[in-house]
């Protein structure tokens, strides 16, 4: 087993929340806040700081624009953070063949 | 041990991923393409007099077939073209909503084709149509984007809207069910589709 995997493991996305943010951007090109916020049952104070630590490391991007005269926040990853998330799962599956030899 | 942790996180993610999908297939053509089935059904009633129970019913269960048929080769197209797999987590989601309200509208209306045949039943299981739609609709609404369950709504509270007008008697005027479902069917998702089609994004994902 090559301990090396574990270290190369992106350390903003390894955190529950944050990776469940990502997983969950990863599958929809976009989702709004409300959604992001009912998908992953967070707090809305929580899921702000994740997106903002996500955002500060250019995984995520974060729209503001107005529906039916209401604000509406949306979320979306960013090629930098599709790409970040593949290579984690990359890691994650090697570690899972390595694991089984 | 390291490889539970590793198969669980991936377990996770997937189920995440799966659960976040939103149907996206562009609905402008879906829509185009049922709402001219629509109305040309409609017409076709219409001129052929089929508005007694059996009639109608087997004509309008016959557009539902042929617009059923087209979707699907529509989406599969797009999905084709996308290339990726037609059958998705998201597509059995909305296909999985919309099947009981469905389901029950066929019933009731296969129920009503053994009343004899007069123009009232057929007026009566229109909208119960339009209604069982509508439910169908707005519940696959929940694994679509959002304007899709405004569009149930329209189909719900226009035929309790009518339903009302039918059974207290408040009309004075012809209520033709080749015309309600011609509306409802026809324009209605004429109109939704030029809509979609204005506003849609371009190549969306599945």
């Amino acid at each position: 087993m090559n301990p090396d995997l574990f270290l190369q493991l992106d350390r903003v996305i390894h955190e529950k929340g944050r990776l469940a943010i990502m997983s969950a951007l990863a599958a929809a090109p976009e989702l709004s806040f409300t959604e992001l916020r009912d998908l992953l049952n967070m707090t809305d104070g929580n899921l702000t700081t994740h997106i903002r630590t996500l955002q500060q490391e250019g995984f995520v991007c974060v729209a503001k624009s107005y529906q039916n005269n209401r604000p509406l926040t949306s979320c979306s990853l960013t090629a930098a953070g599709r790409k970040a998330f593949a290579n984690y799962i990359g890691l994650l599956e090697q570690i899972v063949r390595q694991t089984k030899k | 041990m390291e490889t539970n942790w590793a198969v669980e996180n991936l377990q996770t993610i997937r189920t995440l991923m799966e659960r976040s999908a939103l149907y996206r297939r562009a609905l402008a053509p879906i829509m185009l393409f049922a709402g001219a089935i629509g109305v040309i059904t409609a017409i076709i009633g219409r001129l052929s007099h089929m508005d007694q129970g059996r009639n109608f019913c087997g004509l309008w269960l016959a557009a539902a077939i042929i617009a059923i048929a087209g979707t699907f080769c529509i989406a599969r197209r797009q999905a084709l073209k996308a290339n990726e797999v037609f059958w998705s987590p998201p597509t059995r989601r909305v296909a999985q909503a919309l099947s009981p309200s469905l389901s029950a509208g066929l019933f009731l209306s296969v129920l009503l084709t053994a009343v004899p045949d007069n123009e009232e039943i057929s007026v009566v299981t229109s909208l119960l149509w339009i209604l069982f739609y509508g439910c169908a609709v707005h519940a696959a609404g929940f694994f679509m984007p959002r304007g899709i369950k405004l569009f149930g709504w329209i189909f719900i509270i226009g035929s309790c809207g009518l339903f009302s007008v039918f059974f207290l008697g408040w009309h004075h005027f012809e209520l033709n069910p080749h015309w309600l479902m011609g509306f409802f069917f026809g324009v209605l998702h004429l109109a939704y589709g030029a809509y979609l089609y204005l506003t849609e994004k371009k190549n969306p994902a599945a």
